[in-house]
């Protein structure tokens, strides 16, 4: 198919010395918002023993084991800032991300020693659940550096029970295992009960000659006959059985090499474990990327910084979608779908890396005095009206039939509303999309450039079409409510205003609720309380887009469920005409 | 060679940056209009001089009013 991919329509163009005057602010202030990103990031990082400590027990921490496993250049963490239960910790404690081992894309996760010695914490089987998911959505081998010492004992009404609790995501490993994606495991230090079926749950075990795997540890069999109370006797028990376990814990590898044999390797060195892990990844089934490329990988022919003058922080500010597209896609050129045919959306084929990817996303300037075609009110951008949501339906459709992933980038204030958005079915072909998407089995991922509001977040490929949707990334720009705070304050209010007024009492007091409302709805949307309840997967600087972006495509197309062979696919034809 | 700055859009002018006689340069922000709850950026197509600025900030303007005229800079041989 070289007359189709080979060189397609080049779009975007150079900035010009004028956009790059007016826009300094614009730069600085994303630049701002990504360096308290990077702090917070820091703190996760730093969170727990110190590195020193962990070296001088002759420990990595899981930081240092990422580090060697993963290959230089390719660590696309998420999560990071995921602590949706608020811990003190200020991490769920387990550590994840993409990225290749041996040559192959992997989902990889790994618990952190430093905090409680890799313990359970709440909200931490919500984070692993997205890892299993994202395995499972990209077809991809989940690793794992387990490193549990268990639950943290005072906390565990909050996570060891419930549909989606700690030990849901054993139950994940297994789904992975009988869907053929293999879970692989490099296992240090001590991981009792809880974290002994985090160990047993993976497909291969690499233990390191330290390490102890068991239904139950020492806390637990030092103390298991409840006698209803505590007492001196009972403590000089406690301790007596205490010492004993230390000395020699259960499920070490005597136990689970020499006589279970659950561990199928063990290593005396720690990196050891890793170089297991490296070694079984290299021999892991992969296409070639040669078998999926349309062309050869190039680079955008824009610099990626520009991106930092392209996207206003502002969210009422107006830009050139199509200019922001050419800085992340390959040689930045594309192949239009409908280009005539729902001016607010962008909609159409890409190439990241080499391979073809389709792009969806909201473009935002004015649309003219004739769109919407049904109204007698001119269009804007970032709304979504009736042909655009036709165009994302049939374009969808289009992808699942020639099974290209979909890379969705969004920036919307919702769908049009009234009565005659109403009478043009809006409501309808909305729902519509969700079924076209439902319909679509290929992976898709989320970037948020701007704005995520209403509906439309729902549509546009966002983490509720989570059977789809790999991971969301968020930006230094990106905030995520159900509609802006000062609507929200008017809506909350308005019949209250009318009802004080026409009672006389003064309306001071309603003005001020409705202040706070819309002030509490700015903070609950900032990138750091988006990261940090989980409403996107990561915050990125806008420079590591791309980088992202090659991972999601390369993960998507290393073993894809289904193949559509390029000559028989029928997007590229429907677009050429 | 002068250049006409038109109103892409019915709206009000929300920021103005420039006075007559500024040097501009080319894809420079002039001046902001707001409309439909967005603020629409306006640049100048080529490095010039202002030569008249025919709007006020909070002044309202209708699509294809002119706001601005810029005297095209001339290239020196």
């Amino acid at each position: 198919m070289k007359p189709y991919f080979e060189k397609m329509t080049e779009f975007g163009n150079a900035l010009k010395k004028g956009r790059i005057k007016s826009t300094e602010e614009n730069l600085n202030s994303i630049k701002k918002i990504e360096e308290d990103v990077a702090d917070e990031v820091n703190r996760v990082k730093l969170a727990g023993f110190p590195e020193e400590k962990i070296n001088a027990r002759g420990q990595m921490t899981v930081w240092q084991r990422l580090e060697y496993l993963v290959d230089p250049g390719t660590w696309c963490p998420l999560h990071t800032l995921y602590n949706p239960m608020n811990n003190a910790e200020g991490t769920t404690n387990v550590i994840d991300g993409i990225g290749k081992i041996s040559g192959k894309w992997s989902v990889i996760i790994g618990f952190d020693n430093k905090v409680m010695a890799g313990a359970w914490l709440p909200g931490q089987s919500e984070n692993i659940l997205r890892v299993t998911d994202l395995s499972k959505r990209l077809n991809i081998p989940l690793v794992w550096l387990v490193n549990c010492s268990g639950a943290k004992l005072t906390e565990q009404e909050k996570f060891y029970a419930n549909r989606r609790g700690a030990g849901t995501p054993f139950f994940r490993h297994a789904e992975l295992e009988q869907m053929g994606i293999p879970v692989l495991a490099g296992i240090y230090g001590t991981n009792p009960a809880g974290g002994g079926y985090q160990s047993i749950s993976p497909t291969i075990l690499f233990a390191h000659k330290d390490c102890n795997i068991a239904v139950g540890g020492v806390g637990i069999v030092s103390g298991m006959a409840p006698k209803g109370e505590f007492n001196l006797e009972a403590a000089e028990e406690i301790i007596e059985k205490a010492k004993q376990f230390r000395a020699k814990p259960p499920g070490s590898v005597n136990i689970h090499y020499d006589e279970t044999g659950f561990f199928r390797y063990v290593f005396e060195d720690e990196t050891g474990v890793l170089d297991g892990l490296k070694d079984y990844m290299k021999d892991m089934p992969a296409y070639h990327p040669k078998f999926f490329r349309v062309t050869k990988p190039k680079e955008p022919r824009f610099p990626i910084e520009d991106l930092y003058r392209l996207i206003p922080l502002n969210p009422k500010r107006v830009y050139d979608f199509d200019e922001v597209l050419a800085r992340l896609v390959d040689s930045s050129e594309h192949m239009e779908f409908r280009p005539d045919y729902g001016p607010e959306v962008y909609a159409g084929l890409c190439k990241i890396n080499g391979f073809l990817v389709a792009c969806i996303g909201n473009r935002q300037q004015y649309l003219g005095r004739n769109y919407p075609e049904y109204a007698d009110y001119p269009g804007m951008g970032g709304k979504l009206y009736r042909q655009g949501l036709i165009k994302m339906n049939e374009f969808v459709t289009l992808c699942g039939r020639d099974r290209i992933p979909v890379i969705w980038l969004q920036d919307s204030s919702g769908l049009d509303v009234g009565d005659s958005a109403e009478k043009a079915e809006l409501l309808g072909l909305a729902q519509g999309l969700v079924y076209s998407i439902q319909q679509t089995d290929v992976p898709m991922m989320l970037l948020l450039l701007r704005k995520g509001t209403a509906s439309a977040h729902y549509l546009m490929g966002g983490p509720t079409a989570n059977r789809h949707n790999a991971f969301t990334l968020g930006t230094a720009a990106s905030e995520i409510y159900v509609m802006h705070g000062e609507t929200a304050a008017v809506a909350t209010y308005s019949r209250r205003l009318v009802k004080e007024k026409e009672a006389g009492r003064p309306l001071k007091p309603i003005i001020e609720k409705m202040n706070k409302l819309a002030r509490e709805y700015h903070e609950k949307s900032r990138p750091l309380f988006c990261a940090k309840n989980g409403l996107v997967d990561e915050i990125l600087p806008l420079c590591d887009l791309r980088k992202y972006l090659v991972a999601f495509t390369g993960a998507a197309y290393q073993n894809p469920k289904s193949i559509c062979p390029q000559h028989h696919m029928i997007l590229p034809r429907i677009i050429k005409g | 060679m002068t250049q006409e700055i038109v109103a892409p859009l019915d709206g009000k002018v929300f920021q103005l940056k420039i006075n007559p006689g500024d040097k501009v340069e080319e894809d420079e922000e002039i001046l902001v209009i707001e409309a439909m709850k967005m603020e629409t950026p306006i640049f100048v197509p080529c490095d010039g001089v202002v030569r008249e600025v025919n709007v006020k900030e909070g002044e309202e303007v209708a699509e294809n009013d002119v706001l601005a005229i810029i005297d095209e800079k001339h290239i020196e041989v």
